[in-house]
């Protein structure tokens, strides 16, 4: 008695589950489709016209140097770049990091990585092939852009000395709804994605601080590195992001994004666009999601 | 875009609720009108038990011309024969019509070499069972064209003394009426005679002497028993069904009772019924193999036991508006077999298969539609070699990609030659399995090319993206949602459905248009966000 009593109210905590809890068939169906018109797509989906679409803005971007759409263009790589320093390669169209290279020291021939390791022009040129082949955008030929490297928020590079710590934003109908930090950890290999080992932390939409994180899924107080405690920590810049985010969403004709910004000693730098952001934010910030964005648009 | 305004918000929902009800509504009542109406029986969708039947002959040749004959099945009110198939090299196959019985020959000149001659049909049988009124007496004469199962033969001694001392111990009340006189012979040959399993020719007076018979012996004893109390018999020729490989056939007799020829197997204790897993190939007493001399002849008889939808099920709506029969044979006539058809059919109850393994349950599969055209696929390997061949074209094909990337190849030429690859991995695969007798394997050119293709390459992509724990859990996800689709795909019940009532799909368009608006967690997702939900306070 007591056992079926118990799976009754497990199944009415399921049933109002989906009161609170975004499932991914929900955020197609009633969030990613109707407020997204699949010709505006590529404005999130191509780093490149994301840059064209927001440039009359002022918002604050990573600079482009070069874009190389060309097997050919490749020649002239070395004395495209012999004045910059430092820099970062990146596919246009490439998702979840892939492809993206940092370089922190051009040393001519050869050239260091933000993770350290030494490769060589032609190692760069290789890699800057395989994106234009598309091997990081599905099979689709893909562009290389070459922009400024960005140096972030001392706060930030405590917490992340191995990648950028980037802060995604969920807007909806021009609405900044829920957000989080992105860290990445020496599991993820210096990328910030949380299914691939970067901790995820959520963000108090109230006063920019982190009040939950996970990593793999399993809640966390510190980071998993180094310790550092993370629980009420501020995120630097929190009102100037959260700016940038209502000021991007209402200029794209997208209504259901992931905003990613990086934070930098300078103030936050717009990263990217993406039309159909995770819903694993809910477990960072321990708060359903769909419960947020109704009471959001309830509110305006 | 359209504008979202509220009318076309509003209309939007009506015509999906339309096309919904629609989909659900008109089969269910095109499918009670043939149930009800038209007195379609619901128990003619349940399977059938089929045999695929193959007659091995081989011979070696040593120059000279070799004849090799056998009797092969008549369809007929107990068992039905289709899709014969001769497959006899250089050896030409005559038919030849021999009184009832059927008679293959194959001839061949100057035969040099061993070859192995093979025929091979389907046999779908019925169970017989006879009552016999225990009333009837033994006629004093027959219809002339009756005599011939009434007189002497040279393994069949009607007349000899010792028969007729049997039958006066077995009736010693003089002569019996019908259901008595088989019954008691039939049960003395049961019980008194114990089964040899002996190969050879054993007359009927052999076996009475020895008290002891293979089948053909008993046989011969029980029609000359039954010849002597005026019951015209005759022996039959034919074979048990059993799955597997076996040299053995059978015998069994017929005894002529108010108007019908009634079986009787005294080895397996058939009294006046016959199981539907005996074949009769012949009547009467007959060599079942004959064959020129020194040619070193062996035969076998390989026997495959599968479940088929029933016959009759389609053919009973042939006299209706619904004539699907005349539909199908429509296809037949474009080389379409009905076979063919069937599997194509059951592809969209796979697709919906796959489509709750991954909106509903939460499982990530290559393809929305992969696991269903593989499952289809498999109906030819098997599952298991289905599996296999899926598992080595992909991780084949997926290394022949990295190559391809390596060496800097665009997009659709890259894709192309992986295309080939992939084609040729079948084409190896099908000779690999033809040379090592893995003939399950050979099928798995049915496999589809082009998705392979694809699949391959997101493997490899997934691969390098996300690396091999990724990779392998879709992977096996696929498979198991493979096996899925294979289960529901291979329910003879939804093939005969499918086939008699091909308005189900409009069914499964709609609990694909109903999926297609839920919005419900996926199992996984419970899974997932399990502290979220089961957590004691409801968040907000």
């Amino acid at each position: 008695m007591k056992k079926i009593r118990k799976l009754i109210s497990t199944f009415q905590k399921m049933r109002q589950a989906q009161n609170h809890v975004l499932s991914m068939n929900r955020r197609n169906l009633e969030y990613v489709y109707p407020n997204n018109s699949r010709c505006n797509f590529p404005i999130a989906d191509n780093k490149l016209e994301t840059k064209a679409y927001l440039r009359s803005l002022s918002i604050p971007m990573p600079v482009t140097h070069r874009v190389y759409d060309s097997f050919f263009s490749l020649r002239k790589v070395e004395s495209d770049l012999q004045n910059l320093n430092d820099f970062v390669i990146k596919p246009a169209q490439g998702s979840g990091g892939g492809g993206i290279l940092v370089i922190v020291e051009n040393k001519g021939s050869e050239l260091i990585t933000a993770g350290g390791r030494i490769v060589t022009l032609q190692n760069l040129r290789t890699h800057m092939s395989d994106v234009i082949f598309g091997i990081y955008s599905n099979g689709l030929s893909d562009q290389v852009i070459v922009e400024s490297r960005l140096v972030q928020h001392k706060d930030m590079d405590i917490l992340s000395p191995s990648g950028l710590t980037d802060l995604r934003v969920i807007v909806h109908q021009n609405t900044p709804v829920m957000a989080m930090l992105r860290i990445p950890t020496s599991l993820s290999d210096g990328k910030a994605n949380l299914h691939q080992g970067a901790m995820g932390a959520g963000i108090d939409m109230e006063n920019g601080n982190i009040s939950h994180a996970i990593h793999n899924n399993v809640e966390i107080t510190a980071h998993i590195d180094s310790g550092h405690h993370l629980i009420g920590r501020q995120v630097p810049y929190w009102a100037e992001s959260i700016a940038i985010a209502e000021t991007v969403a209402y200029a794209v004709p997208l209504k259901y994004l992931g905003i990613d910004i990086a934070l930098t000693e300078s103030g936050p730098v717009l990263l990217e666009l993406n039309v159909r952001p995770g819903i694993a934010i809910q477990n960072a910030n321990d708060l359903g999601l769909y419960a947020a964005l109704r009471s959001k648009a309830g509110a305006a | 875009m359209i504008p979202d305004t509220f009318f076309s918000q509003i209309s939007r929902t009506f015509v999906y609720r339309l096309v919904l009800f629609g989909c659900i509504l008109i089969p269910v009542a095109t499918i009670s009108y043939k149930l009800y109406w038209l007195n379609f029986p619901i128990s003619d969708l349940i399977p059938t038990v089929s045999y695929q039947m193959d007659v091995s002959m081989q011979v070696d040749g040593h120059g000279g011309d070799i004849n090799t004959s056998t009797f092969l099945p008549i369809s007929d009110s107990r068992q039905t024969i289709q899709n014969e198939s001769n497959n006899s090299g250089v050896f030409s196959l005559s038919l030849l019509s021999e009184g009832i019985n059927r008679r293959a020959q194959w001839n061949a000149d100057s035969v040099q070499g061993r070859h192995t001659i093979r025929y091979s049909y389907s046999v779908l049988g019925k169970h017989v069972r006879y009552e016999i009124p225990g009333d009837l007496s033994i006629p004093a004469s027959y219809p002339r064209e009756l005599d011939k199962y009434l007189k002497e033969e040279s393994g069949i001694q009607v007349n000899d003394p010792l028969i007729e001392k049997k039958i006066n111990y077995l009736f010693p009340e003089g002569k019996p009426n019908i259901f008595d006189g088989v019954y008691t012979i039939h049960k003395h040959l049961q019980n008194e005679f114990n089964n040899k399993n002996f190969s050879g020719f054993t007359d009927a007076l052999t076996a009475l002497k020895l008290g002891e018979a293979s089948c053909n012996g008993k046989g011969r004893l029980f029609v000359a028993l039954a010849r002597k109390l005026n019951l015209p018999a005759r022996l039959v020729g034919g074979f048990v069904m059993e799955p597997g490989t076996k040299r053995t056939s059978h015998q069994w007799v017929e005894i002529y009772i108010n108007g019908y020829w009634v079986p009787f197997d005294t080895i397996n204790n058939h009294f006046a019924e016959l199981p539907a897993h005996y074949l009769t190939l012949y009547y009467g007493d007959m060599v079942l193999f004959k064959h020129t001399s020194n040619v070193n002849f062996q035969y076998f008889f390989k026997t495959l036991k599968r479940l088929v939808p029933q016959q009759d099920a389609q053919s009973k709506l042939e006299a209706t508006p619904f004539n699907l029969t005349n539909l199908y044979s429509l296809f037949e006539r474009i080389g379409i077999s009905q076979n063919l058809l069937k599997i194509i059919l059951m592809i969209p109850f796979g697709a919906l298969v796959t489509v709750i393994f991954r909106n509903v349950i939460g499982l990530e599969t290559f393809g929305t539609f992969l696991p269903a055209l593989i499952a289809a696929a498999s109906r030819e390997t098997g599952l298991l070699w289905g599996l296999i061949g899926f598992v080595i074209i992909i991780l084949t094909a997926s290394w022949i990609r990295k190559f391809l990337d390596w060496i800097h190849l665009l997009h659709s030429p890259k894709m192309a030659i992986m295309l080939t690859m992939v084609v040729s991995l079948m084409l190896l695969m099908t000779v690999a399995g033809v040379n090592a007798g893995l003939f399950e394997l050979a099928h798995v050119t049915l496999f589809p090319i082009a998705i392979l293709a694809i699949t391959a390459e997101r493997f490899s992509i997934l691969e390098a993206e996300q690396g091999w724990a990724k990779v392998s859990k879709i992977t096996l996800s696929t498979l198991f949602v493979i096996c899925a689709c294979y289960v529901v795909m291979d329910s003879l019940f939804l093939q005969s459905l499918v086939l008699a009532f091909p308005e189900v799909l409009l069914i499964l368009v709609g609990l694909n248009l109903w999926l297609g608006k839920w919005v419900g967690m996926r199992l996984s997702e419970l899974f997932r966000f399990r502290k979220l939900i089961f957590n004691p306070e409801v968040k907000a």
